[in-house]
């Protein structure tokens, strides 16, 4: 041990993806961490991609905000400012905004990457210290169909119903639109561990990505047509007698009208809309129906359409004719993206929720959190907007004239983004909480430096609904406070009617108490209970004094499904493809992802000098390139109806000729992006656009 | 054009004949627009002369073939009509149209009232011109099946699956007619165990979609499954054992050159011009159907091959009178398959809501449903061709495959695949969009595709070339160590996702251990 690592290594997670890796961090020299494996954690075991590796290299940075900043009215400059100077800047603003224009002028915007006790006290924050319907967060830009289509289908939204290592003894596993091997690298391993056990992998994908090297059988569907090519599976399953019968019967409800609603997808229609090979479909379907176990997993690729949660659902109604739910090593199960992605979207930050998965327009859940809160039910305000229709009213869209962003970074990550930029800049007062001087900080009035995940504590909900514990290594810079502290300060300054807490385990505790009784009940679990067990999967009621504690669920739907008789729903989806069809003027089909090396809006993995950033590109197949003359590494210009980019072309014969792909990390690839909206998720179609390519 | 509602009026009627697959997607196409639940919307009434459910029609070739159950072929239930407010008349056979007092009489006699009438009645098989196809009571003779319905279908199913104790009692069977359908008969009953061949009068197979070297191809490839084709001829006479020999007709066998199996003698024998004599126990009829007008042509409408209608798909007679699918010609064409004509119930939904749309015509995919058998078609080459296509073919008749597109302004107007399906998908996308493709790319189109990337190129791979993408670590890096362990600990190579690990192995030259990645296929 080198002396200048004075303390020991806590473990903790990786600040990035739903993974949520394990982790160890100690203090290195005088600001640095060192970042080492947790082996004994399940999830990872010790791996981690280089995301995590390098994580710490932010610690220090000059690129760190460590002081508040207030943008100068006569230079329009930003300036530093104390802590009390800025948050009584901005309560002064709202207090004088929802005075002027009622108590929903002012909006809040979260993200899916704050700890639970952050989403509870933001989500908390909005409906009794501001007063505002107008809550939402960018978790209805990650899985939010997927969540629509388990609430619908199953009765609850846990994104994995099982422990993901659980793929590991499955036959079959279909990834729909997941880049597993990229986005969330340690996850790959149980494939590679379900092909030594001889098991299949099937990936359906526009690209043939590194997660596709790994696949028994790779199928590349048009954007936008995973749900034509899940209607053309199932049509085949029924036609050859692969469904099992007795299932469907005793545990499911609506499988009639599928099975009919299927039966006009044969093979030949479903390869003229998909552009999937009949033979192709044909194979998908031997293998699923061989298998004794199937595993289907959606991620981003699947979920992120006007019509994401119909192709969820779709896909569910296969995992279910084939009576997968429920039972061992198989089943349906989502790949939620963001580190929080699944606790995120629990505890109330999202417009239609309070905490526990309840519902704000069902009187008995909102009796039971106000009664938590110290408040009277009819002082919580109702429904909001969703994310994207949120930031479409701001300001001149005649709605909420005041902003404040925790953990996200709009301007990078919106969809439509130059039309959601021109909304933020028409904001009276735009406050930004973040490490970093990100592109929507840049944008504000009012800048607030926030600590990272190293130097707090608070629980994170992984992919599996494991409720897991991130614990302080370091100390936060000198000027650096959490968010809990900036929610803390601002409800005392906006003489909130109950106080805020700024201890996490005392949260988690309220947290709890709150989630009771609801879907996703954390009653029962404690920050002891997560550090001995490793996690504890919810719902985990909490018991009766004297009683055996509740053991967690790592595995959901055994014996009865979340819906009020039990049984899982099959229900039928009518395909209508993309919003946007390619046409003469944009030919091509445009989706967006993301790449190893960075996450999300980047506004972290891009300030990390150990990680490549080579900037965006627009991946295409050498016959597109021919066609339009353009050649790898130099530039071209992607067009759609609502912006342009210009970044060099990569040439690659792994990817569809239709298409081309753009990753989303930097300011750019969703200034393209199509701002159609799914009816139920609200998830925008960031996967799909028409556009025009050209050098 | 149904005319629109005022308050004090009732409920407009709609009438639509035939309930066949048009006809299911026009009333769902209806129902997703609330046509039946709103009060300016439609009272719908379906009359459909089969007894049962509507079903897919064009997948009963799978079901003789066994690869589709029959109980999936239902489409919408009766139950679904009823929820949607659709008074679905099944075994409702229409006898006549008035026009003047705008209804339809059932055979029965009932009257049914229409404010706006939609004929979707299909197509007939057409009986070809055989002597001894239909007997004196004009029933066609008991070895002879028609193949267009879901009875004709479970008819001829009975027959193949009749057995004695012999085994089987039908072991043989001609399919008259060489066309899409013809072939995916012959190919189901192939596959069926039948010794089974075709009969096609024109000089090839699909002589309507593809051109002849095409369909030498297609009629080698069906040889090989063991099914008999015979081009360039008709069939003209059909004469059971029993009836007294016709001079000339007795040489069994002596010029069934082609046919290398031994013949059991069959219970029939069908003549053909050529002087050929097919010994079966099974006829089954597929030589095309053509527009069912009868109704049409009953009430004074316009019908050439087909009933007449404009853009709205309302006969060019009496606009209160639409039509849709088989039994339609648009524009001089009928066309026979589903997609256009689901294209056309989407169009007469939107006419019928007073959505501003017309039809245009269809793009046509006719795609081969048969085991074994990859013929894709898509549009109309020769017409392309005439309208200044120019043809971009590759054609191998030895390994049997024979691909061709027609590009006119860079466009993919029409194609013709067969016996190599590769890009299918691709290609249908660039004709059903009319993508603008560049110099190259229709050859490139029908040129292999790369099998993958290179398999054990690791060994090439410059030092800078990143190996492992998890950990950003590249060949020289790994070239640096020593062993696997060491690369793993110094480099964190491998302990990402894991998919380098075969890579580093090769690169360190050690044994490879448990294969764990794999090109996908």
């Amino acid at each position: 041990m080198d002396d200048m690592t004075e303390t020991s290594a806590v473990s903790t997670h990786c600040p990035y993806c739903s993974l949520q890796c394990g982790m160890k961090v100690a203090r290195k020299g005088r600001v640095g961490v060192e970042i080492s494996a947790w082996d004994e954690f399940p999830v990872n075991e010790g791996a981690m991609c280089r995301k995590g590796w390098t994580s710490g290299e932010l610690r220090g940075s000059r690129e760190r905000l460590t002081t508040p900043s207030i943008r100068d009215r006569a230079t329009g400059e930003l300036r530093a400012a104390s802590w009390d100077e800025a948050l009584d800047l901005i309560a002064d603003r709202v207090r004088a905004l929802q005075a002027d224009h009622g108590k929903d002028a002012v909006a809040v915007f979260g993200g899916g990457g704050l700890t639970n006790e952050k989403a509870y006290q933001l989500g908390k924050f909005a409906r009794v210290a501001l007063g505002t319907s107008q809550i939402d967060y960018n978790g209805r830009w990650c899985m939010s169909s997927a969540a629509s289509a388990g609430n619908q289908a199953l009765g609850v939204d846990r994104g994995l119903p099982f422990p993901l290592a659980d793929i590991e003894q499955t036959d079959v596993v279909v990834l729909v639109g997941s880049n597993l091997a990229e986005t969330m690298p340690p996850a790959a391993r149980h494939l590679d561990r379900l092909r030594e056990r001889g098991g299949k992998v099937v990936v359906i994908d526009p690209r043939f990505t590194s997660t596709a090297e790994r696949a028994d059988l790779f199928l590349q569907p048009v954007p936008g047509t995973d749900l034509a090519l899940a209607l053309g599976a199932l049509h085949l399953l029924d036609a050859q007698g692969a469904i099992d019968e007795e299932y469907v019967a005793a545990r499911t409800t609506g499988f009639d009208d599928v099975r009919r609603s299927v039966a006009s997808w044969w093979p030949e229609r479903v390869e003229r809309t998909t552009g999937v090979a009949t033979e192709e479909l044909r194979e998908l379907v031997a293998l699923l129906a061989g298998a004794d176990r199937v595993m289907v997993l959606t991620a981003r690729g699947a979920e992120q359409h006007a019509q994401g949660t119909a192709t969820v659902l779709g896909w569910m109604n296969i995992a279910l004719a084939l009576g997968m739910p429920g039972k061992q090593y198989a089943g349906y199960g989502c790949l939620t993206g963001q580190g929080n992605g699944q606790g995120g979207r629990e505890h109330g930050q999202k417009s239609d929720q309070l905490p526990g998965y309840r519902m704000i327009d069902d009187p008995a859940a909102r009796a039971h959190v106000a009664k938590v809160w110290g408040v009277e039910p009819e002082t919580l305000p109702g429904k909001g907007k969703s994310a994207y229709e949120l930031l479409d009213s701001l300001g001149d869209g005649g709605g909420p004239k005041a902003l404040l962003v925790f953990a996200s970074n709009i301007v990078v990550s919106a969809p439509r983004a130059t039309h959601v930029t021109q909304r933020l800049e028409s904001l009276d007062l735009l406050v930004v909480c973040d490490i970093v001087m990100s592109e929507t900080a840049a944008l504000a009035d009012v800048v607030l430096p926030i600590t990272q995940w190293a130097e707090e504590s608070g629980t994170m909900t992984n992919l599996e609904g494991r409720v897991i514990l991130r614990n302080r290594a370091v100390a936060p810079p000198a000027g650096v406070k959490s968010d809990l502290d900036v929610i803390a300060g601002l409800a005392e300054r906006l003489a909130s009617p109950i106080e805020f807490s700024i201890e996490p385990e005392e949260i988690f505790a309220e947290l709890g108490r709150a989630s009771a009784g609801g879907k996703a009940d954390y009653s029962g679990i404690t920050y002891q209970r997560i550090t001995e067990e490793k996690g504890v999967f919810w719902p985990c009621p909490a018991v009766p004094q004297g009683e055996d504690q509740h053991p967690g669920t790592p595995r959901m739907f055994t014996e009865a499904f979340a819906t009020p008789d039990g049984r899982a729903r099959f229900l039928v989806q009518e395909f209508a493809g993309a919003a946007e069809q390619p046409d003469a003027s944009y030919p091509i089909h445009l989706t967006t992802g993301r790449v190893l090396a960075q996450y999300q809006s980047g506004a972290q993995t891009r300030r990390i000098r150990s990680l490549t950033d080579e900037g965006a590109f627009v991946e295409m197949h050498p016959m597109l390139a021919d066609r339009i003359g353009a050649h790898d590494g130099e530039p071209v210009i992607v067009r759609t109806r609502r912006g342009e980019m210009k970044a060099p072309a990569r040439v690659v014969s792994t990817i569809r000729p239709d298409t081309v792909f753009v990753p989303f990390h930097w300011v750019g690839a969703n200034r393209l992006t199509n701002d159609a909206l799914d009816p139920s998720s609200r998830m925008p179609e960031f996967k799909v656009c028409a556009a025009e390519v050209l050098v | 054009m149904p005319e629109s509602h005022r308050p004090d009026q009732p409920r407009k009627r709609l009438v639509v004949v035939g309930s066949g697959m048009a006809t299911t997607r026009l009333i769902e196409e209806l129902v997703a627009r609330n046509a039946t639940a709103t009060p300016d919307g439609w009272d719908i009434t379906v009359l459909g002369d089969e007894p049962v459910a509507p079903y897919n029609r064009i997948l009963l070739s799978a079901v003789l073939e066994g690869t589709h159950r029959p109980e999936a072929l239902t489409l919408r239930s009766p139950g679904w009509y009823a929820d949607n407010g659709v008074d679905l008349r099944l075994g409702a056979r229409v006898l006549g149209v008035d026009r003047d007092h705008r209804d339809v009489m059932l055979v029965d006699g009932t009257l049914i009232e229409y404010d706006a009438l939609v004929l979707a009645t299909g197509s007939i098989p057409t009986l070809p011109p055989i002597r001894g196809l239909v007997r004196m009571d004009g029933s066609l003779h008991p070895s002879v099946h028609a193949f267009r319905s879901l009875s004709d279908c479970e008819g001829l199913v009975e027959a193949i699956e009749a057995i004695d104790d012999q085994g089987p009692i039908n072991k043989r069977a001609v399919v008259v007619g060489g066309g899409l359908l013809g072939l995916q008969v012959a190919r189901a009953l192939g596959a069926r165990g039948l010794d089974t061949e075709i009969v096609e009068g024109g000089e090839h197979l699909l002589h309507q979609q593809i051109n002849t070297s095409a369909g030498k191809i297609l009629a080698r490839d069906l040889k090989k499954l063991g099914v008999s084709v015979y081009t360039g001829a008709r069939a003209v006479r059909l004469q059971s054992p029993d009836e007294p020999a016709t001079p000339g007709l007795s040489g069994i066998g002596s010029v069934r050159v082609l046919d290398p199996l031994p013949r059991n003698p069959g219970k029939v024998a069908l003549r053909l011009d050529n002087g050929f004599n097919l010994d079966t126990d099974l006829l089954v009829l597929t030589a095309g159907g053509r527009p069912s007008t009868a109704l049409a042509r009953g009430c004074g409408l316009e019908v050439r091959r087909g009933i007449v209608v404009d853009d709205q798909l309302a006969s060019v007679t009496d606009p209160a009178i639409h039509a849709l699918g088989d039994c339609v010609e648009h524009d001089g064409r009928t066309t026979g398959f589903v997609p256009p004509a689901w294209e056309q119930a989407g169009i007469l939904a939107g006419i019928l809501c007073n959505e501003a749309v017309k039809y245009d015509g269809s793009r046509i995919v006719a795609r081969l449903r048969a085991t074994d058998l990859d013929v894709a078609v898509l549009g109309d080459a020769e017409r392309e061709i005439t309208a200044g296509g120019e043809v971009v073919e590759v054609s191998n008749p030895i390994s049997g495959s024979h691909r061709r597109l027609v590009v006119r302004d860079g466009r993919i107007v029409a194609a013709t695949l067969v016996g190599d399906l590769s890009r299918v998908g691709l290609i249908t996308q660039h004709f059903d969009r009319q993508t603008v493709l560049g110099a190259h790319e229709p050859g490139n189109l029908l040129m292999p595709e790369r099998s993958g990337e290179e398999g054990s190129a690791a060994l090439t791979l410059p030092d800078d070339a990143e190996v492992c993408a998890c950990a950003g670590v590249s060949a020289g890096r790994i070239r640096a160590c020593s062993s696997f362990e060491q690369a793993r600990d110094t480099t964190r190579a491998t302990t990402g996702c894991g998919g380098c690990a075969p890579t580093v192995r090769q690169l360190l030259g050690s044994r490879p251990a448990l294969a764990t990645s794999q090109k996908g296929s």
